[in-house]
């Protein structure tokens, strides 16, 4: 048996799964089997990345003379095994952190495994047609999560991430035409091997570059919340049912920091470092704008919306630093945002089912009535703020470290984005932790976590961090080579 | 042989036979009618997938033309009569009154006349074929008497046909005053590498004008909304896909490939086309937001539809010919099934208001997964057919450099989204599901909707097969594109 054949397996798994819950199949099992599944066919491809570096799938990229070249191409490298475990184990906690008694769970647990689809195949997908189609399969099931499960103001919610996230899919489509289009016509191809290669070899002219990387710029950043198109984020984030905001915020925002590692930096490289200061002064606006937007939350979830923007801007950082060490922190700091972003909206999603509200000074005694939850919580909030250990910190420090030569004054504002991400979740924890026991929590009926069926999501989310935070390596590791081709000229 | 069995003579002779069964047969067999329709239409659409069916009798050929753009979208047409049949075949007046045999035979004349447009080398063939097709049209329209709107919607087309058949008229008498022929393969010589004569020009524009009517582009739409919302749903689909696209056929013969493609003509008339573009995608969408009736929806979507593939159209070369030629398939396979499914919730319900939806997607998980489906494609999202061709659209607009038109089409179709989302959130969100009378769609709906849904997502991931009809359509261009520039 071919090896190869385990990238299509990773996404006709949750495929079946979908149809055997559409068929009647019991809906939480089927979507926990399928996502437990998954993992097998995930280790054995990881196996031959570590081993070889790379393993494909799909017809030879014969440059064959055609119109529209898409070829259905599933690839794995270094870079993108981070983000296929990083979608394999939030999907596997968000399906089993969705908790019973919801409305309609058919179509809820359909709706998060084809979130989880689309997600893997953009990140397997070598051809830009499936890379662009595959996030878009999201688009449809996050809407319909949001409004038909979500809290608040969830038709507006709704409604205003989907339009936001398709006008940035649309600006994006323009730039991944745009670059296709500027290629001699004998040399087009939308295989992203063959295009970083061509590019490198005879790169475009500055101001093609120029105009193209601003294209996905935008369009990239739209999907990553980047300010000033962030203001989908935080509200969207809040009203989504917790598993919804789970994936997106921990794995599918992911994929427009992806792209711009994939695209824009090996493809557009100079375009790229001519922006480079209009991207500073974006992220600036991130860390800074969002970050004291996000002290003013009363709300834990709008909280934790607010800080997952906020924490983009760092990413960006490592992406605009162009050192081997900054990508690498750029990657590290995604898979831990990943992580710990999940865990925190799994414990919120928990915290307001068990008590009925998720405003903080409403929960005051948490600690004392469930110690497990907050347990988790701590956790959270800790590796928001960066804290040794956590996987966030390891990014954080090495994207502070390989942009420190570059970009100076942004490695400060980045520093004090740290700070007041520290005051508004330790502010946040103080809040739900201590004080007196209020009604909420006093209520009849609140439970902690109970057992190993409730906690299993939460702590596998806390052991990956702790892994990624001890042992970054094994995230930068087999993601070094790739970066290495994009850093060197 | 097989010369004398052109589609379009068979199709005239079904027709003809169905209204003679309808009046002469004994009651037994007249039941049948449905079952004789729908048969007859699908042999003759499998007929004309065969290569030996486009062989034209020899005494058509100064007027008619068999080549690739008539290879493809013959079937075409015949795909649609064969939904339309069928749809029609389910369609009642009443409660329990069926629909008289003649509803069934009419949509054949005008598929007739749509097989001899889309092979027609010459403006007198064009306009005969044209007519063939509007006459039996306002009769299609207007068939439900006892209603009101259906025969306000007759009326409605019936002028508003009038004064495009007007228009056109009035250009091709300008055109041969101007040029001497009618004939398209002669003008295309007389005009090729000669300054653009004015009176070729306004020819031109009035025969523009004219096919803008068919096409419902800004600002010749306003007729589409009343109509596809008036006349019987059958009527509707046949209006909104086949009839579109025979508009969209005159145009690439004319403007795409044919003699106003030509640099001298074209650069008077691609800003043109751009400009009525813009407007018709900005109109249709965004009139197209706010409806709450479904058939108006499409109405609208179908303007803004329309507006996509005239600024296809309006850049210069061949990738603006296929996109046209792909989007017309991707749009018919999107909308025709959407129309299906209108047409099972009119008979359920009595009308097409959006409300009927309410609490769908639980009680009907089929047909509404099927529905969103076709819905998500025509708002062209991957993975389903409509985004490449969008894609191939705003490909065409970036390649002329076209940037405004590039961008109004990238806004239109982030909004557009909004106009396909609000019937599936309304399937879907459930506000008030427990007022709604527990009726069922009929068995045959589910596996319809899945597999045409299904189809749309099979496409949408190979695109190659669209390119491929789409360069098939334009296998031989016309001897004479050789002189072109």
């Amino acid at each position: 048996m071919s090896l190869s054949l385990t990238l299509p397996a990773i996404l006709l798994i949750p495929l079946i799964g979908v149809v055997a819950i559409a068929l009647g199949a019991k809906p939480k099992a089927t979507a926990l089997g399928a996502s437990v599944l998954n993992l097998i066919p995930g280790f054995l491809a990881s196996g031959v990345v570590l081993r070889s570096g790379e393993l494909l799938f799909g017809p030879d990229p014969i440059p064959a003379r055609e119109v529209f070249p898409a070829k259905f191409i599933l690839g794995l490298d270094g870079l993108s095994l981070s983000m296929l475990w990083l979608t394999l184990i939030v999907t596997l906690a968000a399906i089993g952190s969705a908790r019973k008694g919801i409305k309609r769970e058919k179509e809820y647990y359909i709706c998060l495994l084809l979130i989880g689809l689309g997600a893997l195949g953009a990140f397997l997908s070598v051809d830009l047609f499936y890379f662009f189609s595959f996030h878009e399969v999201a688009l449809i099931p996050t809407f319909l999560l949001v409004g038909m499960w979500g809290h608040g103001d969830r038709s507006g919610a709704a409604w205003r991430m989907t339009l936001y996230l398709m006008l940035g899919s649309m600006v994006l489509l323009v730039g991944l035409i745009g670059l296709f289009l500027a290629m001699p016509e004998t040399a087009r191809s939308l295989d992203w091997r063959v295009l970083s290669e061509t590019l490198k070899a005879n790169p475009l002219s500055l101001g093609t570059q120029h105009g193209l990387a601003i294209l996905l710029l935008i369009g990239f950043g739209t999907l990553v919340s980047l300010v000033p198109f962030h203001s989908w984020a935080p509200g969207g984030y809040a009203s989504a049912p917790a598993p919804a905001a789970m994936l997106h915020a921990g794995v599918l925002k992911k994929f427009g920091l992806y792209g711009l590692i994939r695209v824009a930096l090996p493809m557009v490289p100079d375009g790229w470092k001519e922006i480079s200061w209009i991207v500073g002064l974006l992220l600036a606006g991130n860390i800074l704008y969002l970050g004291l937007a996000s002290l003013q939350q009363r709300d834990f979830r709008w909280l934790l919306g607010f800080s997952s923007a906020m924490h983009m801007g760092t990413v960006f950082l490592g992406l605009i630093s162009g050192t081997l060490l900054g990508l690498a922190g750029a990657v590290t700091l995604m898979v831990g945002h990943g992580l710990s972003a999940a865990l925190g909206f799994a414990v919120a999603g928990e915290i307001s089912r068990r008590t009925g509200t998720s405003w903080m000074r409403d929960l005051g005694g948490l600690a004392k009535r469930t110690p497990q939850l907050w347990f988790y919580l701590v956790i959270a909030a800790m590796a928001s703020i960066g804290l040794p250990g956590l996987a966030n910190f390891a990014g954080e420090i090495m994207i502070f470290f390989g942009s420190w030569t570059a970009h100076p004054l942004l490695v400060g504002v980045a520093a004090w984005g740290v700070v007041l991400s520290a005051v508004a979740m330790l502010r946040a924890v103080r809040a739900m932790a201590f004080g007196p026991m209020s009604p909420a929590v006093e209520a009849e009926g609140v439970t902690d976590l109970h057992g190993l069926r409730e906690t299993w999501p939460f702590a596998l989310l806390t052991l990956a961090l702790l892994l990624v935070g001890v042992i970054p390596l094994v995230v930068y590791g087999p993601a070094r080579p790739v970066l290495e081709r994009m850093v060197t000229p | 042989m097989s010369k004398w069995f052109s589609p379009e003579i068979l199709l005239t002779l079904a027709g003809v036979g169905l209204i003679l069964v309808d009046s002469l047969a004994p009651e037994r067999i007249r039941r049948r009618i449905p079952l004789l329709a729908l048969l007859s239409s699908l042999g003759i659409l499998v007929w004309s997938l065969c290569p030996s069916s486009r062989v034209l009798p020899p005494s058509w050929l100064h007027l008619f033309v068999s080549d690739g753009l008539s290879a493809v979208f013959k079937p075409f047409f015949l795909l649609c009569l064969v939904v339309v049949t069928g749809m029609a075949s389910r369609y009642r007046l009443a409660a329990d009154e069926m629909v008289r045999g003649e509803f069934l035979a009419l949509p054949f004349f005008p598929t007739a006349g749509l097989c001899l447009l889309a092979s027609a080398r010459d403006f007198l063939a064009v306009f005969v074929a044209l007519e063939l097709v509007s006459i039996s049209l306002y009769l299609l329209a207007a068939f439900h008497r006892a209603k009101p709107a259906s025969l306000e919607a007759g009326i409605k087309l019936l002028v508003m046909g009038g004064l495009s058949t007007g228009f056109l008229v009035m250009g091709i008498a300008w055109l041969y005053a101007g040029a001497g022929t009618t004939e398209f393969s002669k003008l295309l010589l007389f005009q090729a590498g000669q300054e653009a004569n004015p009176a070729v020009l306004v020819a031109a524009g009035l025969i523009l004008a004219g096919i803008g009517f068919k096409v419902a582009a800004v600002p010749f739409h306003a007729w589409a909304p009343d109509v596809y919302e008036g006349a019987p749903t059958p009527v509707t689909a046949y209006l909104a896909v086949a009839s579109k696209a025979a508009g969209f056929i005159l145009l690439l013969r004319l403007f795409g490939i044919g003699a106003f493609a030509l640099e001298s003509v074209g650069v008077f008339f691609r800003p043109i086309l751009l400009t009525l573009g813009i407007a018709t995608v900005t109109l249709g969408t965004l009139a197209a937001l706010p409806q709450r009736d479904l058939k108006r929806l499409l109405a609208y979507s179908g303007i803004a539809h329309a507006g996509f593939m005239i600024l296809a159209l309006g850049t210069r070369g061949e990738g603006g010919i296929g996109t046209v030629v792909a989007y017309l398939w991707a749009y018919l396979l999107a909308s025709l099934p959407v129309l299906l499914f209108i047409n099972e919730l009119e008979l359920l319900h009595g009308s097409t208001d959006m409300r009927h939806l309410d609490g769908m997607g639980r009680r009907e998980p089929g047909p509404s997964l099927g529905f969103t489906l076709c819905l998500l494609s025509m708002a062209g999202l991957p993975p389903l057919v409509g985004f490449p061709v969008k894609l191939a659209v705003l490909a065409n607009l970036w390649n002329a450099g076209e940037t405004p038109a590039l961008v109004v089409a990238v806004i239109m179709a982030v909004a557009g989204l909004g106009i396909y989302l609000t019937p599936i959130r309304v399937m879907y969100w459930e506000r008030e599901a427990d007022a709604i009378p527990a009726k069922r769609f009929p068995p045959f709906l589910i596996w319809v909707m899945l597999a045409t849904g299904l189809l749309n997502v099979w496409l949408g991931l190979q695109p190659q097969i669209l390119v491929r009809l789409a360069e098939k359509s334009l296998n031989p261009l016309p001897a004479t594109e050789a002189i072109r520039e």
